[in-house]
């Protein structure tokens, strides 16, 4: 084991990854990907870009999320999954798509099935192209992200699920 | 017995296996494929809406004819309770078992699952931690690419198909330009044999160690799942080296191969592969000296030879349970001559074979790309050759039906084709045929180890849902 965990420190050294500051906690979903986008969504977490050491964490939970990362063009089964999943953030939230399916671009499958990008149903705040996009592009995009300030100021945070309008209670505000 | 489910039941009692069974509008068609790899097709006419089912004879067909039942609306006499494959919501109790007794209770995951995942629903049937039964609901990510290739021509469709699945794209891709060749009585030359053989080995590498990473990660042993998702990086790193794509997607085409690498290509290659080969046995054994990882496979989630050949599994997982069956064995079109399938020492059919199964393979693999990484590659054509006659396909029929082993096992490409356009195609995929026997390795196993039962299979949602 010992020998394991030397391997991997020497890999890291050689990789000599630059240093950032800040995070954020991304949920990822898949509305109807061939897999590809996955694949190399995990190894951009893998050691050679190791997404988690500049403070990009996978959360288990989109209540625990600043950035919801699509994969795949919606298919109409996934749709309310992906609206869910997006109503039970809090925000300020973010939405990613990532893979050229979930940009729209060379969709295949049958119209009945498949409804069209992720724009469709979310608000887009950042596109990764690429068909899939390698981990280097993923995690490029992503620093992006954790540079960028949501846009608008002053976003409203720990709003109750469901509609705003039922409780307006607990709001703050952040700048 | 006779009729269709007379033949169906001759073929089976003699040495075939069932190998799919779909649907088109008036027919329903079993495909059987022969201990020489060989596929043959029994049909039967939709009466009055429905045809006999073979599921008794054949349990492996359940999800075909669930699947054909909701796509196509053929009653099968016989399957009950149909519950729905494809087709969502259903009311709960009509696609689930139902389980009663004191304490059970239902818990669901999905279709969104905690990881970096693809989508599905799942629903354990629990008492405390220990799984009774498992309901799997998939299909979430159906993109109808199969109707979608209907009408299209056969080139065109290979879009389809490379784009099912991004893990299997190469098999996927063999298997259907398999089938298209049939159809356009073309043979592949020797070349282009070895440089499909090349493609679907690479394929298998970076998935094995893909699977070893994930079943590391299964158990939280980091430093395994680390270890071994770097060296599926440099494995995609170098597919991308040889094809411009990281999961060789658009290398097989049919009827041809564009691929031209000179001799310090090849070269390059074959010395990677012996590096991340070095490496990864390396890992390997550091893995293997770790009893309290080790001790986390073994017994768990197990799937022994009598299940797993009534359930039809393929693969490493049936290999895994000492089934010998591996269509490398007789794959014509491809070149592995004088192949034999790697049997494990253990066949346990435990979370652990099928663990020890993959590096099996991997060894396997490393070899045969190096014997086959010898000398340059360059482009080729398939060549005119005789027309293929599938048995049993109608007259007028053009039929092929493509069946090659990939990193998951069997997988079988059905086309039917006219004047040069695709009418029906049906990908059986290695993944399609497992995932009942994940459900039923999970039943009787701990709720908490589902998560290294499902990896030590790692099947693809993409593959069944299409
Ligand atoms: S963008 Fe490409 S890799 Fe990603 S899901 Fe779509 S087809 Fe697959």
């Amino acid at each position: 084991m010992f020998t394991l965990l030397r391997d991997l420190r020497r890999l890291r050294r050689q990789l000599d990854l630059p240093h950032r500051t800040g995070s954020l906690a991304i949920r990822h979903c898949d509305v109807g990907s061939c897999n590809g986008c996955e694949h190399e969504l995990t190894l951009a977490s893998g050691p050679h870009y190791d997404l988690s050491r500049f403070g990009l964490g996978m959360v288990a939970s989109p209540r625990h999320a600043d950035v919801l990362l699509v994969t795949g063009a919606i298919t109409s089964r996934m749709s309310t999954a992906l609206r869910r999943a997006y109503e039970a953030m809090p925000e300020p939230r973010r939405v990613a798509a990532l893979g050229d399916c979930a940009l729209g671009i060379g969709l295949l499958g049958s119209p009945d099935d498949i409804l069209g990008p992720v724009e469709l149903v979310l608000p887009v705040d950042l596109q990764i192209p690429g068909c899939p996009p390698t981990p280097d592009a993923i995690a490029t995009a992503l620093f992006g992200l954790l540079a960028s300030r949501p846009a608008g100021q002053g976003v409203t945070v720990g709003r109750p699920l469901g509609s705003a309008d039922e409780q307006p209670t607990g709001e703050r505000r952040i700048d | 017995m006779s009729g269709y489910r007379g033949d169906v039941a001759d073929a089976l009692s003699g040495s075939a296996i069932f190998g799919a069974l779909y649907a088109t509008g008036p027919v329903v068609r079993t495909v059987l494929i022969g201990p020489d790899g060989s596929p043959g097709l029994i049909s039967a006419p939709v009466v009055e809406g429905s045809v006999p089912s073979i599921v008794d004879l054949a349990p492996a067909a359940g999800w075909d004819e669930r699947e054909a039942a909701d796509l196509y609306g053929v009653g099968f006499n016989g399957h009950s309770p149909m519950r729905p494959l494809v087709a969502h919501g259903a009311a709960l109790e009509d696609w689930t078992v139902r389980v009663s007794g004191h304490d059970a209770y239902q818990v669901a995951v999905g279709p969104i699952h905690a990881g970096v995942i693809e989508s599905g629903h799942f629903r354990f049937h629990v008492v405390g931690d220990r799984i009774l039964h498992l309901d799997a609901q998939l299909f979430y990510k159906h993109r109808g690419l199969q109707a979608a290739a209907e009408g299209r021509r056969l080139r065109e469709a290979m879009a389809l198909v490379a784009r099912t699945c991004a893990a299997c794209s190469v098999t996927n891709a063999i298997a259907y330009a398999d089938a298209c060749e049939q159809v356009l009585a073309l043979e592949p030359p020797s070349e282009l044999r070895r440089v499909r053989t090349i493609l679907v080995e690479l394929e298998r590498v970076w998935n094995h160690l893909n699977d070893v990473s994930a079943i590391c990660a299964g158990v939280g042993m980091a430093a395994g799942n680390a270890a071994f998702a770097a060296l599926t990086e440099r494995a995609r790193r170098l597919n991308d080296a040889l094809t411009g794509h990281r999961f060789l997607r658009g290398a097989v085409q049919v009827g041809a191969s564009d691929l031209d690498w000179d001799a310090s290509a090849v070269r390059r290659a074959a010395n990677e592969l012996d590096s991340v080969r070095t490496d990864a046995a390396r890992a390997w054994r550091e893995l293997a000296f770790n009893a309290s990882f080790q001790d986390r496979l073994a017994g768990v989630g197990v799937i022994d030879a009598g299940r797993a050949r009534a359930l039809g599994v393929v693969g490493p997982a049936a290999r895994a349970a000492g089934l010998d069956r591996d269509e490398r064995c007789h794959s014509g079109r491809l070149s592995y001559d004088g192949f034999a399938p790697a049997l494990p020492e253990r066949p346990d059919g435990d979370v652990r074979a099928r663990y020890e199964q993959r590096a099996l393979e991997l060894w396997q693999s490393f070899d045969l790309l190096g014997m086959l990484l010898d000398r340059p590659v360059t482009a080729s054509r398939a060549e005119p050759g005789p027309a293929v006659r599938i048995p049993g396909a109608g007259p007028g029929d053009e039929t092929g039906i493509g069946v090659v082993e990939g990193p998951r096992g069997r997988t079988v490409c059905i086309l039917e084709a006219r004047d040069g356009q695709v009418i029906r195609l049906q990908l059986r995929t290695a993944s399609f045929a497992n995932w009942p026997a994940v459900a039923a390795a999970a039943a009787g196993s701990l709720l908490p180890d589902f998560p290294l039962i499902n990896k030590s299979f790692e099947l693809c949602y993409a593959c069944v849902d299409r």
